[in-house]
């Protein structure tokens, strides 16, 4: 037996000491540039928000706000209240999340102090098919646009019509009818869902 | 029954909507060096999904269990490609001692699996993918390593084809098979969007 | 010494054109692959592989004496995943959009053939010096090889090569910048991939046989 155990250590030492040898590598490493990480999420997040919520400076997250994905599933949303530099509440930024034609879509959606009107929405992720779909991704485009000061009623997906009217009228992308519709789903759903429960937790009124 | 069809969806999706090979690259080295045969083909196909199927559910475990939420989470490239390197060695070894006839057949690929970026992709995808629940890792790994067992067997039919084709010299052998990929995954981008 | 400087040179231009990763050993397609669609990803990519190459080259050529056959494997790929895990996490604490934009392929650097195969068929059997040497040279090849691709499908994709908001060159005026060049969407799907890959390992095989 004991030569059993001997001949396993024999055998493994060298796999196990580089084993600890790397551990410990990687965990200072992880130690030095951890920070610099969750910094770089909060910056991005702060970016595409903070571009649509002009003169907003800091943004504050809101807790307890869940979505019902259906069959049973719920999701805590990342909801931020976003500040001026004097502490007004200027608006509302959260990421929505929707199944698009290749893969998830995630969005920052930007509105109003009061959730009536959304600003407009930026890119989290996505990778749509370049081309079509992708165009969901150009900055100030015409699909972009067209969320820009809209009412937060319901939206309804329609091919042809007027892009630049400001309604709930959203003019599909040509030739990605699936990727328009799942940003139009996802952004009606998380309206739906997350109004109600800001005014329960009375931060906004009716 | 809800659970029944999401699994069902799932395997369709992992086998033709979100092919690894078709629409991620993955496994693009076995899949034009053994693609050769289309018996050779089916065994590696074999011999992928066996392994595949293994590793996705052990690291997913690991991922779940272990790794999940805790500082470990650094450590988690190192735990996936221990355990498939790993489950590789065992399986092969296991196969020698007790299916003979079965290690000959997978003999030669085995060691070379180890690199195969199909499983360790899956392992990384199953985590990106958040997935939650042991079933769905399960149905998801299987049909992976069933997704690529298809596109190497649809490669080598038509590579056996091809040798009688005449083709321009310089472009015989590893060229002509990455352009015939290219087309093959034109149609595999039909199977896009089948299922939202 | 003047062997050994020999050895060392033979490394270098092995890398770099006798045995040029991609295009000679048909090793490492996956990420050549999948991250030829810009420039800026292809190089981040290659210097990810270069720095791998490199650390994994060296340790593995310091352990070589105490490899044990039936475990070489196993160390080998924690040698790898471990410096690639370092690679990962300096993208995403210093280039955050780079590290987002190639996702699951970083991680998937640990197998990617080359690397291993040159642990296996280099560094196992030669001194620190040519190891590294050879990781350079390697990895500098298969960067060259990646940019070179990504050049090719980015100019037919979107016209001009994007290296960041302000810093594009514009190859081929595009139409919707009022030029008269269409881009080829398809370039950055799959199929322009494999179909690029395809015509330069023709292109270079009928250059090679010239030669001969």
């Amino acid at each position: 037996m004991s030569s059993k155990i001997a001949l396993f250590f024999r055998e493994s030492w060298l796999l196990m000491v580089s084993s600890l040898f790397f551990g410990g590598l990687l965990a200072i490493t992880n130690a030095a540039w951890s920070p610099k990480v969750a910094e770089n999420e909060i910056k991005k997040f702060n970016r595409l928000a903070g571009g649509l919520l002009t003169g907003a400076t800091q943004f504050e997250s809101v807790k307890d706000i869940s979505m019902n994905l259906g069959k049973g599933k719920t999701a805590a949303v990342d909801i931020r209240k976003g500040l001026d530099a004097s502490g007004n509440c200027l608006g509302w930024a959260f990421v929505c999340e929707g199944s698009g034609f290749v893969d998830t879509i995630k969005l920052v959606v930007t509105t109003d102090a009061g959730f009536t009107k959304m600003y407009g929405f930026g890119v989290l992720q996505c990778s749509e098919t370049p081309g079509f779909g992708d165009k969901l991704n150009i900055k100030d485009g015409f699909y972009q646009s067209q969320f820009k000061g809209v009412p937060t009623e319901p939206f309804k997906l329609v091919k042809g019509g007027d892009p630049k009217a400001l309604d709930s009228n959203i003019v599909a992308i040509t030739g990605a009818t699936v990727t328009s519709r799942a940003v139009v789903n996802a952004l009606n759903e998380y309206m739906q869902q997350i109004k109600p429960q800001l005014v329960k937790q009375g931060l906004i009124t009716q | 029954m809800d659970l029944l069809v999401s699994l069902v969806l799932g395997f369709i999706s992992i086998v033709l909507i979100n092919n690894f090979v078709f629409t991620k690259f993955l496994g693009t080295c076995p899949y034009l060096g053994v693609s050769g045969r289309l018996d050779t083909a089916f065994g590696m196909g074999l011999a992928v999904t066996f392994v595949t199927t293994l590793a996705g559910i052990m690291t997913w475990l690991i991922d779940f269990y272990c790794l999940a939420g805790t500082a470990l989470e650094i450590t988690r490239y190192v735990c996936y490609i221990l355990v498939i390197a790993g489950a590789v060695q065992l399986v092969e070894m296991y196969l020698r001692k007790f299916f003979p006839p079965l290690y000959e057949a997978f003999g030669i690929f085995l060691p070379l699996i180890t690199t195969n970026c199909v499983i360790l992709g899956l392992c990384l995808f199953l985590n990106i993918w958040k997935v939650d629940s042991f079933l769905m890792a399960t149905v998801l790994s299987f049909g992976a390593g069933i997704g690529f067992t298809m596109a190497i067997c649809i490669m080598a039919g038509i590579r056996e084809n091809l040798e009688l084709a005449d083709v321009p010299e310089c472009m015989k052998g590893a060229p002509i098979t990455l352009v015939t990929a290219g087309l093959l995954t034109l149609g595999f981008m039909g199977f896009a969007g089948m299922i939202k | 010494m003047a062997e050994n400087q020999t050895t060392v040179w033979k490394a270098f231009r092995g890398g770099l054109w006798d045995e040029i990763p991609v295009l000679r050993l048909m090793l490492g397609l996956c990420p050549t692959l999948a991250v030829t669609t810009g420039v800026k990803s292809g190089l981040t990519m290659g210097l990810c592989v270069v720095f791998v190459l490199i650390c994994s080259n060296a340790v593995v050529s310091l352990m070589r004496n105490l490899l044990k056959p039936h475990l070489r494997i196993m160390m080998f790929t924690l040698t790898i995943a471990a410096f690639v895990t370092i690679a990962d996490l300096y993208l995403k604490a210093f280039q955050p959009e780079m590290s987002e934009k190639l996702g699951a392929y970083i991680p998937l650097i640990i197998v990617n053939c080359i690397i291993i195969c040159r642990a296996e068929a280099c560094a196992a059997k030669n001194g620190v010096l040519v190891s590294v040497v050879d990781g350079l040279a390697m990895g500098l090849g298969f960067t060259l090889v990646l940019c070179f691709l990504a050049s090719i499908r980015e100019v037919l994709a979107t016209g001009c090569i994007t290296f960041s908001e302000t810093f594009v060159i514009t190859v081929l005026n595009p139409v919707d910048k009022g030029g008269w060049f269409t881009p080829w969407g398809a370039m950055l799907m799959p199929v322009g991939a494999f179909v690029t890959l395809g015509l330069t390992l023709g292109a270079v095989n009928q250059l090679t046989k010239k030669k001969a």
